[in-house]
């Protein structure tokens, strides 16, 4: 049976380090290096809510207001993004779910794991713990580890020693010993009676003896003194795995143009991408939503525009995803400026398929889907009925003359082999049809057409066959009846064959199309 | 060094496929199932530009042969692209025909408001799709567009597109009332009906005549007469 350790990530000034992630990769380093501050509180009192060791020795504090802070000069400030910080827990709770699958997220910023079993995979536990700082700081942490034989222990000792700390098991009271007391979870009552007795560290806690120190400070006090022993053993609640993939970004300062949007949806994407590769996973289905500036008088609400992309093979190419995004919002234009974007990726298990070799080319699903956003861009995305203009023909199941659908057109569900039914014995006359149907004048000898108006000109009719009568959806307000003709007119270069129907309802003639 | 030689290396050091000789490539043809037509010309050739002509007023069958040759290619599970210019395209007529519509991707221009024309848009879509490898045959249906407007297409474009083509393993047709791509189409059909079969009134069956109008080998003018039926027959 192996040994039962646990690690603890902890990552100080959570929300600092959270808000640099949620920058370019490039400039990580020098906002680190920077005194940086994030504010929170009322949008008319900002304070300080946490700060990084530069802007510390500035002699900022937490609690300061935004005023206070200014004084200092080169300061910079951010304001606190919970989104951000989930964004960049979510990123810590991965790093840790590749060491371990008993992964608890013990508090925003802090992690612990359990390492029982991983010694066959990492190798010693300092090795995996080595492992876990190098892994971590890949993805942009300054971090704290500590391994210990319990969380607790684990938890405390990466909370008040940097680097990385290894505690071995019976060594518990004395490395804890130095830590101030204050990081435990008191109560600021509990805490004055302390330090009235004198006792500041762990060590001094520890040492009290426990049924004088039950008597006056209760059952919470013996707690306190395990938990400075070192003491405390519970097992983890392990987190499950995150149910979607989703990343937002709150501009400062609305952006107005595509390029600044581009630049973010670009890196939100990398992180979303990054996400699904680290869960062997990928995305079919891209939900994006930017939520604008203006806000409605009547709701309380801003306007939000949002915008689905469905793809038909799942992928993690963030550049396929990124062009599908751009050319969209190309051909969109917003009532005002964006505020904040957000975008979710549906996770799907990734297409594992080969191609099959002697299958005819097709195209390529991920390249199609942009030549098909492109042509999108091209000629529009459908017209006023609402059917689409590009994409795969269907026939609707309906007597109504005419009656179809443009469905997504895709190159991978396409498997079945068309009708091995068809023999092209000889070929079928085609009717070309005028959408919309033109309007016309028909002139009659008994019910037959005998001339009829085709491009201001009158022409003779040849010959006529009909009437063929049909109606539809009599029941509502989309009822049609029609008389249809199919006649032979003559014209300057030769004979043509034309469709043209009475609208019985309206008695009205058009011209529904050519046979060619 | 004479000063011929001299722009002739400057040129190539800039541009080395400029003098480059280009071994003709083998002609591979797409049959169109239409058995007169195929006798002809061997059927629709690859890396080629094709274009069918015949008019627009009356009858000429020409539809009905694109019909035919996208329901031969995607009847093998191929992938065919329409580009229809004028929204003229008829589904229903089509599956009749025997096309896959699923293996078919159909391109409606000038349904929207944009900022191109249904002529520019479909030039346009049809450079995309080439672009875009994977597809058997890319049609381009010019034929309900007024014949001034497809006169003032440069042959510069139409050139553009037949090099391009040739690196493609597909074939590209064009559908109009006119050949207008001139030296730049490897094989130029004009369709014409002779007159039809009535069944009573009714239309049941097309006498067609094809006409090879230019093909890369140099013949002389050929034709082929065929029949087409009536949906309904």
């Amino acid at each position: 049976m192996g040994v039962i350790m646990f690690a603890c990530l902890y990552v100080p000034d959570f929300p600092v380090q959270a808000a640099v992630l949620a920058e370019p990769e490039q400039s990580w380093e020098s906002l680190r290096n920077s005194p940086m501050v994030v504010l929170d509180g009322p949008a008319n009192l900002p304070r300080v809510a946490a700060l990084n060791d530069p802007a510390r020795k500035l002699g900022i504090e937490p609690g300061m207001t935004k005023l206070q802070v200014e004084t200092c000069g080169g300061v910079l400030l951010r304001k606190r993004s919970i989104e951000e910080e989930n964004s960049a827990h979510a990123r810590l709770l991965e790093c840790a779910n590749d060491f371990s699958p008993k992964v608890e997220p013990e508090s925003p910023g802090t992690v612990l794991l359990d390492l029982a079993g991983t010694g066959k995979l990492f190798g010693s536990i300092e090795n995996t713990a080595k492992k876990i700082h190098a892994r971590a700081e890949e993805r942009g942490f300054r971090l704290r580890v500590a391994v210990a034989s319990n969380p607790e222990t684990a938890l405390y000792a990466a909370r008040g020693f940097s680097g990385i700390t290894m505690i071995p098991r019976g060594q518990e009271a004395r490395r804890l010993g130095p830590l101030a007391v204050d990081l435990l979870p008191i109560t600021p009552e509990m805490l004055e009676t302390l330090e009235s007795w004198g006792i500041r560290s762990f060590q001094a806690l520890a040492a009290l003896p426990e049924i004088p120190l039950t008597e006056r400070l209760g059952q919470a006090g013996l707690h306190l003194q395990r938990l400075a022993r070192g003491q405390i053993h519970r097992t983890l609640a392990p987190a499950e795995a995150p149910p979607n993939f989703r990343e937002s970004y709150e501009f400062d300062d609305p952006v107005e143009t595509l390029e600044s949007l581009a630049f973010v949806l670009n890196r939100l994407l990398q992180q979303l991408c990054a996400q699904l590769v680290a869960h062997a996973l990928a995305t079919n289905e891209l939900r994006l939503r930017l939520d604008l500036e203006v806000r409605r008088q009547d709701e309380g609400e801003g306007e939000q525009y949002q915008h689905e992309w469905k793809l038909p093979v799942p992928t993690q190419d963030r550049r396929v995803l990124l062009t599908l995004l751009r050319l969209d919002l190309e051909r969109s234009t917003f009532a005002a400026p964006i505020k904040k974007v957000s975008i979710e990726a549906v996770s799907v298990k990734p297409r594992m398929a080969q191609g099959h070799l002697f299958a005819p080319p097709s195209p390529e699903a991920e390249r199609l889907e942009i030549t098909l956003a492109r042509i999108r861009g091209v000629v529009g995305n459908a017209d006023e009925q609402g059917i689409s203009c590009v994409g795969s023909p269907r026939i609707v199941d309906s007597y109504m003359p005419d009656a179809f659908t443009v469905e997504a057109f895709s190159s991978v569900s396409v498997c079945e082999s068309a009708g091995a039914n068809f023999s092209a014995e000889m070929p079928v006359i085609a009717l070309r049809i005028f959408r919309p149907a033109l309007e016309t004048t028909v002139e009659l000898t008994g019910e037959a057409p005998h001339f009829v108006r085709l491009w201001k000109k009158y022409r003779r009719v040849l010959a006529a066959s009909g009437p063929w009568c049909s109606s539809g959806n009599w029941w509502n307000a989309a009822a049609w009846a029609r008389e249809e003709w199919d006649v032979a007119l003559k014209t300057a270069t030769g004979m043509g064959f034309y469709r043209i129907y009475r609208d019985r309802l309206r008695e009205q003639w058009f011209m529904e199309g050519v046979f060619d | 060094m004479s000063s011929a030689v001299l722009l002739r290396s400057t040129i190539e050091a800039r541009f080395p496929a400029a003098f480059a000789v280009r071994a003709s490539r083998e002609l591979i043809c797409i049959p169109t199932g239409i058995t007169a037509m195929d006798g002809l010309t061997g059927g629709i050739p690859l890396h080629c530009l094709t274009e069918i002509c015949g008019s627009q007023v009356a009858s000429s069958g020409k539809t009905s042969v694109l019909l035919a040759l996208l329901a031969q290619v995607t009847q093998q599970g191929k992938f065919c692209a329409l580009v229809d210019a004028q929204d003229s395209f008829d589904p229903g007529t089509a599956a009749a025909a025997g096309v896959s519509l699923p293996h078919l991707l159909w391109v409606r221009c000038g349904k929207t408001r944009q900022k191109l024309r249904p002529l520019e848009q479909a030039f346009k879509v049809a450079d995309m799709l080439l672009q875009s490898s994977g597809f058997g045959v890319i049609a381009v249906d010019l034929s309900g567009m007024a014949e001034k407007l497809v006169r003032k297409i440069p042959l510069s474009t139409w050139f553009r597109f037949s090099r391009v083509v040739e690196q493609q393993p597909a074939a590209l047709v064009f559908l109009e009332q006119e050949p207008h791509a001139t030296s730049c189409a490897g094989l130029v059909l004009r369709v014409m009906s002779e007159p039809a079969t009535l069944s009573g009134k009714l239309l049941t069956k097309f006498h067609l005549r094809v006409e090879v109008m230019r093909t890369r080998e140099r013949k002389p003018v050929q034709s082929a007469n065929f029949a087409a039926k009536a949906q309904w027959a």
